[in-house]
């Protein structure tokens, strides 16, 4: 069967879109794995109901696979989880009332199991991840200097990166690659040339646009949840 | 005009001294330093007297940092647990042994110095604690001379002098899955960049015992590494006599380094 995975984001709290994207993935074909590359909380939205449902799945949900988001990382901030640092960066920028708004949209008893959450995984050549290693606020774009792609994905020693900070849904391959280095020290001279092997960057989207990415393909497909009602409209279907 | 760039002292007085008069008689008088006066070495306090004595424009080194805040490396950036306890006991004497007005000197330091085309910082444009290594992955190395926007990066904490030149690159890019029919195909050319690397005055590891540093000419583009000795069995005297691990003395004395190794940058740490 064909192996793929269904990656999402920035629920922020919206279980009606998880519903909607369970669904959708049942009647995806192939032996889909289910990731939440975090943002499942934010100041929107009570999120309690869609955090249980994440750690307590229905028994025909797919086990949803979660790491932690930008959204997560304010909260454990801002609940001691880190130390003497405060979600200072939220503060300033969205206000005082953001952050209460956050406080209260989780219940308490959750902050354990977000606190557990991993930063990222890496699955075959591929490293799934919020922003990036670098931060977990890194917002990569199509517009993201390639060379700073190039940064992320070495980093974590993969050929693609999927990421969900910027909220966009794009897939750009680095095609090709070379760089001349001449390294001058006390034993000499060394000259080298690198190149790059194709790697890709996959913004996954974010709330109702996600991704489903075919393994043996590398093909990606943007979807919106409820696509399979208006797929013929949409052509889905034409890249798998 | 020529100009010294000099890194990672760690409170070796000798060193300092010796490479401070190599710089004089050259008749160079425009001094940078990268940081890290203190760590390792016996004489932090003096060390940092005589930087503030002649005015040398300073950033805050890993150790700097480190023993004003509580220490911030990751323990991975140990090799192994002997050498991280004989870094956290370095750690605690230099925190113990510093006055109170040399630990806000170090505390104040800049995280980087910009001088027209060229950027200071210790370990790199990211953080104290980043190691820039000669070999480290070429693309990875321009990206951060170019996010720092700057031409030349000067750089230390690794302890061993080099200079690299990132030079006649190009990427080619594609965007896969766009909606749009056509596939956006784009092709641009890297600037050429470079990295230098100071290497250490009172830390060699590079191979030798002598003390490194750099001689950067602004107007022909030259840059120079410089090895000057020093009178090693002072330090290493001193360092017996401060109580500090003998390893210390004995790594200056042979040029090797046992205990902390530099990482490569691309080492993922989820601290
Ligand atoms: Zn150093
Ligand atoms: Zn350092």
């Amino acid at each position: 069967m064909i192996e793929r995975w269904a990656l999402i984001s920035g629920l922020k709290g919206d279980l009606d879109t998880y519903e909607l994207i369970q669904k959708d993935l049942k009647k995806t074909p192939g032996n889909i794995t289910l990731f939440v590359l975090g943002d499942m909380i934010g100041p929107e939205k009570n999120c309690n109901k869609l955090l249980h449902r994440l750690i307590n799945p229905k028994s025909n949900d797919l086990q949803p696979w979660c790491i932690y988001g930008w959204w997560e990382e304010q909260i454990l901030l801002e609940s001691g989880y880190r130390g003497n640092q405060r979600a200072e960066a939220l503060r300033i920028n969205k206000g005082e009332e953001v952050v209460k708004s956050l406080i209260n949209a989780v219940d308490k008893s959750f902050l354990d199991w977000i606190a557990a959450l991993q930063f990222g995984f890496v699955e075959l050549d591929c490293g799934l991840i919020h922003g990036s290693s670098k931060d977990v606020g890194d917002d990569l774009t199509l517009d993201t200097p390639p060379l700073t792609l190039l940064d992320r994905l070495t980093r974590l020693q993969v050929n693609r990166l999927f990421t969900a900070r910027s909220t966009q849904q794009f897939h750009l391959e680095l095609t090709e690659g070379i760089l001349n280095s001449e390294v001058h020290d006390l034993t000499g001279n060394h000259k080298k040339e690198q190149k790059v092997p194709q790697k890709a960057v996959i913004g996954v989207g974010a709330g109702k646009n996600y991704t489903l990415y075919d393994v043996g393909t590398d093909n990606t497909q943007f979807v919106r949840a409820g696509y399979q009602s208006e797929k013929k409209k949409n052509g889905f279907g034409l890249h798998f | 005009m020529n100009q010294a760039v000099i890194s990672c002292l760690h409170a070796n007085l000798p060193a300092v001294e010796a490479v401070l008069k190599d710089i004089e008689l050259q008749g160079i008088t425009n001094i940078t330093c990268l940081g890290d006066l203190v760590g390792y070495g016996p004489q932090p306090n003096e060390v940092i007297e005589l930087i503030k004595e002649k005015k040398i424009a300073t950033c805050q080194g890993c150790w700097d940092e480190d023993v004003v805040d509580g220490l911030d490396a990751c323990d991975c950036s140990y090799p192994s647990q002997i050498a991280e306890r004989r870094g956290h006991f370095a750690h605690q004497w230099t925190t113990e042994k510093l006055t109170k007005e040399n630990k806000d000197f170090l505390a104040n330091l800049p995280y980087s110095i910009r001088k027209d085309e060229c950027l200071f910082v210790h370990g790199s444009p990211n953080s104290q604690h980043e190691y820039l290594l000669p070999d480290m992955d070429a693309f990875a190395a321009l990206e951060r001379v170019e996010n720092a926007k700057a031409e030349i990066l000067f750089c230390g904490h690794t302890h061993q002098p080099y200079i690299r030149e990132l030079a006649n690159g190009s990427i080619s890019v594609k965007v896969k899955n766009s909606g749009s029919k056509d596939i956006q195909k784009k092709e641009m050319n890297l600037p050429m960049r470079r990295i230098v690397n100071a290497g250490s005055v009172g830390e060699p590891r590079h191979g030798g015992t002598k003390a490194t540093y750099v001689v950067y000419n602004d107007i022909t583009n030259d840059v120079k590494i410089r090895e000057v000795e020093y009178d090693i069995e002072l330090t290493c005297k001193a360092i017996i006599n401060a109580g500090l691990p003998p390893i210390f003395a004995w790594r200056l004395k042979n040029g090797f380094e046992f205990a902390e190794r530099a990482e490569d940058a691309s080492h993922f740490c989820e601290r």
